[in-house]
């Protein structure tokens, strides 16, 4: 078993644990992200047809509508919610989407050091990761 | 940030989940951004109201914060919707839209948001310069900034609605005059001469700029609606919040960009995806003033809009009520004054709308992305040639 910490940015407070879902893409998350399944349907996006749900969502920023935010409140509500948001910078549709949500989000990451199903667990109050991966 | 203790009591709760999570939207952002603090507003104006555009993804938010008794606390306006609700039988919405959107007019009624659903509510409250606001709407927070002299950061739908609850802002960005000055000098080497050469100026200067802060040189004589298609579209191609159009008392050196006249015929060219004969004329990008609409009825008075094609003047209810006399004129030559909606927020697809002719260069820019229609951009005179002569 291999441990690695990275130390972002706090964004929003709260502890999240699950499998890593990574995309080097930007999302948008109104049009980008069905609010009613967790489903990413943007066009032409690596992660499309990939759930958001339960994961510990990996990306660099969010970009797009505004509105975007109100999409992760409907996932959280209806129990399809990222356990976590790790961004390389954090922008405000994604960040009040995670308050609005109570996600738990850390920015400042490098994202590069993280892959798909890799065990990750945030600590959004220190802003820490923790990446467990088993050989 | 320092917050007061009373800002302190509504971020710990003791006002309910409504206010202490609208009091965590503000912080966190005026954290992220360097604010110290927050500052009160006059007004605020939030987008995120037509269902076309967001679907489902607003109800649930929404309808929290009506329950847990979220009301704003300064005067608050709304984008448009999708639809006038007094052309509604004109139009094949499906019933299931209908009533979405409805509850989603109702909940922003709900938190006394004013129900006149527009991107143009300075005409109804007319800031005056330097109050500060909390406005989203890119078209109304540039145009408050550059040609009111009012201050607003451009603010995402989300973040007006939480501004409108606590009636502050954090104060950072466009609310501090160092951030408000001009970086760059555009020499427009032949000044627009109708209101699409203005909005191709803007989405080509735009491009150009993203986030920098233009001074316009160069432009001979414009009204304010010539300052506002030029503002909606710097806003739809770029970042920009604000633009300066008269020489600042102290002339610093700037980066300068020339525009020519040729950057703005091949614009107008670039955002015309179609030279076939239009299904919709639409003019009311963003809703149109009281002179535009004296612009419009000079244009068609004695005139007929012909049957194969239809004429939409988009505007506020406010606006449409005290124009009555050219709303009449446009109304008897075939066309319709639609209220609370666009070309852009409505399903134009359940009109059978294809094609669209447009004076605007903001409506050209998203409409074929936004409503999968062909584009051309003209001027009024040829928008209304169109109409009626074909």
């Amino acid at each position: 078993m291999r441990i690695t910490k990275l130390k972002g940015r706090s964004i929003v407070p709260g502890h999240g644990r699950g499998p890593a879902l990574v995309s080097m893409k930007p999302i948008s998350f109104l049009g980008g992200v069905d609010p009613n399944t967790g489903l990413i349907i943007e066009r032409g996006h690596d992660l499309k047809a990939r759930n958001v749900a339960g994961r510990i969502l990996c990306f660099p920023y969010g970009h797009g509508s505004t509105v975007g935010s109100y999409v992760l409140y409907s996932l959280a509500k209806k129990g399809l919610g990222p356990k976590a948001i790790v961004n390389q910078t954090a922008d405000p549709v994604v960040v009040v989407g995670a308050i609005i949500a109570e996600i738990p989000m850390v920015d400042q990451v490098d994202i590069q050091q993280i892959t798909t199903d890799d065990d990750v667990e945030v600590d959004g109050h220190k802003g820490i990761l923790t990446i467990i991966r088993r050989k | 940030m320092y917050l007061t203790p009373e800002e302190e009591r509504v971020y710990n709760g003791e006002y309910g989940w409504a206010y202490q999570v609208s009091m965590k939207i503000l912080v966190r952002l005026g954290d992220l951004y360097g604010a110290t603090r927050l500052i009160p507003i006059k007004s605020a104006h939030i987008s995120g109201v037509s269902y076309k555009t967001m679907g489902d993804a607003p109800i649930d938010f929404l309808q929290a914060l009506v329950n847990e008794g979220g009301r704003a606390r300064v005067p608050c306006t709304a984008n448009p919707s999708g639809f006038d609700q007094d052309y509604l039988s004109e139009m094949n919405i499906p019933r299931e839209y209908v009533e979405k959107q409805l509850r989603i007019i109702e909940l922003y009624k709900k938190m006394g948001v004013d129900p006149i659903f527009t991107c143009t509510p300075y005409y109804l409250r007319k800031p005056r310069p330097s109050w500060h606001l909390a406005w989203a709407e890119s078209s109304a927070v540039i145009y408050a900034n550059s040609v009111l002299g009012s201050w607003t950061n451009r603010e995402g739908g989300p973040s007006a609605l939480a501004a409108a609850l606590i009636g502050k802002v954090p104060e950072y960005g466009m609310h501090q005059a160092e951030n408000r000055e001009a970086n760059t000098l555009i020499k427009v080497e032949s000044s627009p001469l109708n209101e699409a050469e203005f909005g191709a100026l803007g989405i080509y200067a735009g491009k150009l700029l993203k986030d920098r802060i233009p001074l316009f040189e160069g432009l001979s004589s414009y009204t304010k609606d010539n300052l506002k298609q030029l503002g909606a579209a710097l806003a739809s191609s770029g970042m920009a919040s604000i633009f300066h159009h008269h020489k600042p008392y102290r002339r610093r050196e700037l980066e300068t960009i020339s525009i020519e006249e040729r950057d703005i015929k091949n614009t107008i060219e670039s955002l015309s995806t179609t030279s076939e004969a239009p299904n919709l004329i639409f003019i009311g990008c963003p809703h149109c003033s009281l002179d535009e609409f004296r612009g419009i009825a000079q244009a068609l008075r004695g005139k007929k809009v012909r049957k194969e094609v239809k004429l939409w003047v988009c505007t506020s209810r406010h606006i449409k009520e005290r124009a009555k006399t050219d709303v009449d004129v446009i109304e008897e030559a075939g066309g319709r004054v639609l209220c609370d909606t666009c070309a852009i927020v409505t399903w134009v697809k359940y009109y059978g709308i294809e094609t669209m002719k447009t004076n605007s260069a903001k409506a050209a820019y998203y409409a074929p992305t936004l409503n999968e229609v062909r584009v051309t951009l003209a001027p009024l005179s040829k928008c209304i040639d169109t109409a009626c002569r074909g």
